[in-house]
């Protein structure tokens, strides 16, 4: 059966009500991993833009069909250690999983996360990297792009702001914690996204992390019938590629033939609308030198 | 048959949660506390106990991973002092109002700054109004026995909430005295094994837990809550009339009063003090004086109507606290007991006394300034007498 197939005929787990955003690509990368876990799932919504849309649900109506929770913004990865330790000795088999933006995985989240990879707990942590707190209206994370305006790294009238960091390399981070598995994903390659998931829901000695790339339309400024475009642009330009390391192993997923320029990507986003050349140029290296560096370790 | 050994708190507190089979222990070392999960880690890697040890990069883990396993039905066991129990204030405020009965031994210490290590319970004073259930015990015998009481206290249908055992860093942790050890058969016939009915995840019966919540529903959250903590003043006191009865042990409840019955004045206390409080009552009874003392053992829920009905009558009190509330120039406990005092019009002269701050000494010798302090006010009637320094030099 081919990937298609297979999600069409998997069982849709989030209710069809949830209020994200027109264009949301958040929204499509949760159902397709929860139609790919299937019901033997526990998934956990930090406070962001999945819990806010209404995934864990209102009052008394729950968003999905399988047990959900809001943890806290800062403890996802350890709850979820204890809800898979209790499965555990129980001997149920059990998928105990994360859906978390960048602010609960990167920056609030960070310490819980690397504490549960070290001690190899046996859960699935997705982070979906929408580069920022979009949630509360677009402030800076630690994920943040250089140069990317948001509500608190802003533009002058003169055009000059925006973010002065460059994000974390934030899927390099947990591979480098020698996790048994680290992938990233992105939503205009679905198929991909699909396998990356089973491979993690077989991981079965230590923590498995998926990094999905989901530009924001509302917050960075993205036309609603774009969103896959500039998703794929990530992947085309080198800027967010789809790689993964499996048992130490890295491997690129996709290779493009003749990579876009980064301006192509950033031309897409109002956010990056008032980077001048000098600024567009740097990221161009940026891009190139952690492609450089990712092609390295897939040689060794 | 029992066993007799000589322990310090911390072994206690180790033995009576390893008697209690929790599922799961989640604990990060800090003084006074550390001995606790060493002993803790070691009945684990010995094979003396079936639980699962997550060895946590932080308290705030700590609590986080006890709130997961607690919420997938297992039993779970914690412990910390001071900046530890900071730490984790997040998931220490959710893990109640989640109604998870997860069971805490705090070793009581002191909050910096300045940078300290020692005694008190300032820490767990300070997180009263999260939701937990708090006690506080006076030796090593009570730690052990309370860690068993706890589970059952914290799992019974009309509480449902989570439970500090607080005992004061270092006079207890470790400070080593005999402790009888009851059996496992025993422990178990008394603490049957803990089922969640109120809050589970599980993929077989799947829940949403804590969807977005508006106010109304919020607010009945609140209520049944505050309700189960006045349900754990009856409960408290069931559990340890029955605990007396299969083990021959009673600790008296929500208070335990000394020779408070033909008394006029009263001295109340906490935890570990209590034992030179005493020897400083039949002191000043010798004397002459018809002093009572009055060891609070429940913060919360607050016992407010025995504490009204053994204070009712007396000339004068004065209340020791190891500790201080910011704002209100008393301790703490002083402020509890005075809040309690307000029904019936009643107005006694009373002292609040603070003392053994960061661990200092409280002797005989302060307790007896302190009964001085209390018949003076009774004496002269000063309803609003400044606080009394009991180890300040000037």
């Amino acid at each position: 059966m081919n990937v298609m197939d297979k999600l069409a005929s998997s069982e849709e787990l989030v209710s069809p009500g949830i209020s994200a955003c027109v264009g949301c690509n958040v929204e499509l990368s949760l159902r397709t991993v929860l139609r790919v876990l299937g019901p033997d799932t526990i998934l956990a919504i930090p406070p962001g833009c999945m819990g806010g849309v209404g995934v864990v649900g209102w009052d008394k109506k729950s968003g999905c069909k399988i047990p959900v929770f809001f943890p806290l913004l800062d403890n996802t990865a350890s709850m979820l250690a204890g809800i898979k330790l209790h499965y555990e000795r129980v001997g149920r088999p059990v998928n105990v999983v994360a859906f978390a933006g960048d602010g609960a995985t990167v920056d609030a989240g960070f310490q819980c996360l690397s504490g549960a990879a070290e001690r190899g707990d046996r859960i699935i942590y997705i982070c979906y990297d929408n580069e920022g707190y979009m949630n509360t209206g677009y402030q800076r994370s630690g994920s943040t792009t250089k140069g990317a305006w948001t509500s608190t790294t802003p533009v002058s009238g003169g055009g000059r702001g925006g973010k002065k960091q460059h994000k974390k390399d934030f899927p390099m981070i947990m591979a480098m914690h020698d996790i048994p598995y680290m992938a990233t994903a992105n939503p205009a390659f679905i198929p991909d996204m699909v396998k990356k998931v089973e491979k993690a829901m077989k991981v079965s000695e230590g923590l498995a992390y998926i990094h999905i790339y989901n530009p924001c339309i509302t917050g960075w400024g993205i036309k609603a019938e774009e969103s896959i475009e500039t998703a794929r642009i990530a992947v085309e330009s080198n800027f967010a590629p789809l790689y993964e390391m499996e048992n130490g192993r890295f491997r690129i997923n996709r290779k493009p033939k003749n990579p876009v320029p980064v301006r192509e990507f950033l031309k897409k986003c109002k956010k990056f609308s008032h980077l001048s050349e000098e600024e567009i140029a740097e990221l161009q290296r940026i891009t190139d030198e952690k492609w450089n560096r990712l092609k390295g370790l897939c040689a060794l | 048959m029992p066993k007799i050994e000589v322990m310090n708190g911390n072994k206690a507190a180790a033995v009576g949660a390893a008697l209690s089979r929790p599922g799961i222990i989640a604990a990060y070392p800090i003084t006074p506390q550390t001995p606790l999960v060493e002993y803790l880690t070691q009945f684990c890697a010995d094979g003396i106990i079936d639980s699962t040890m997550s060895e946590v990069e932080s308290e705030l883990s700590a609590m986080s991973v006890l709130t997961g396993a607690s919420l997938a039905g297992s039993r779970t066991f914690t412990a910390t002092s001071s900046q530890g129990l900071s730490l984790m204030y997040e998931p220490y405020f959710r893990a109640s109002t989640l109604r998870l009965p997860v069971v805490m031994a705090i070793a009581n210490r002191e909050m910096i700054s300045p940078q300290t290590l020692w005694g008190g319970p300032q820490d767990a004073l300070t997180v009263r109004d999260a939701g937990w259930l708090q006690i506080y015990v006076e030796d090593n015998q009570e730690i052990l026995d309370m860690m068993i009481q706890a589970f059952r206290i914290a799992e019974d249908k009309r509480v449902l909430l989570p439970i500090n055992i607080c005992y004061d860093g270092f006079y207890l942790s470790h400070m080593a005295e005999k402790v009888v050890i009851p059996d496992q058969e025993e422990v178990d016939a008394f603490l049957p094994p803990y089922r969640p009915e109120h809050i589970l995840l599980d993929p077989e019966k799947p829940m949403a837990v804590d969807p977005l919540t508006n106010g109304y529903l919020l607010t009945e959250y609140r209520y049944k809550h505050m309700q189960a903590q006045q349900n754990a003043l009856t409960v408290i006191e069931e559990i340890d009339r029955e605990f007396a009865e299969r083990f021959g042990r009673s600790h008296g409840g929500l208070v335990e009063a000394y020779r408070c019955d033909d008394c006029d004045a009263i001295m109340v206390t906490m935890g570990s003090m209590t034992g030179a409080a005493r020897e400083a009552v039949d002191a000043a009874r010798d004397d002459g004086k018809k002093i009572g003392l009055l060891k609070i053992r429940t913060v919360r829920p607050f016992p407010k109507n025995k504490v009204f009905e053994l204070l009712k009558g007396v000339k004068a009190f004065g209340v020791v606290d190891r500790n201080v509330s910011f704002g209100w120039n008393t301790g703490i406990v002083y402020q509890e007991i005075r809040a309690s005092l307000y029904q019936n019009n009643t107005v006694i002269p009373s002292v609040p006394f603070v003392g053994g701050l960061g661990g200092e000494d409280l002797t005989m010798e302060h307790f007896l300034v302190a009964i001085d302090g209390i018949y003076h006010a009774a004496a002269s009637g000063d309803y609003e007498p400044a606080t009394q320094w009991l180890n300040k030099e000037v």
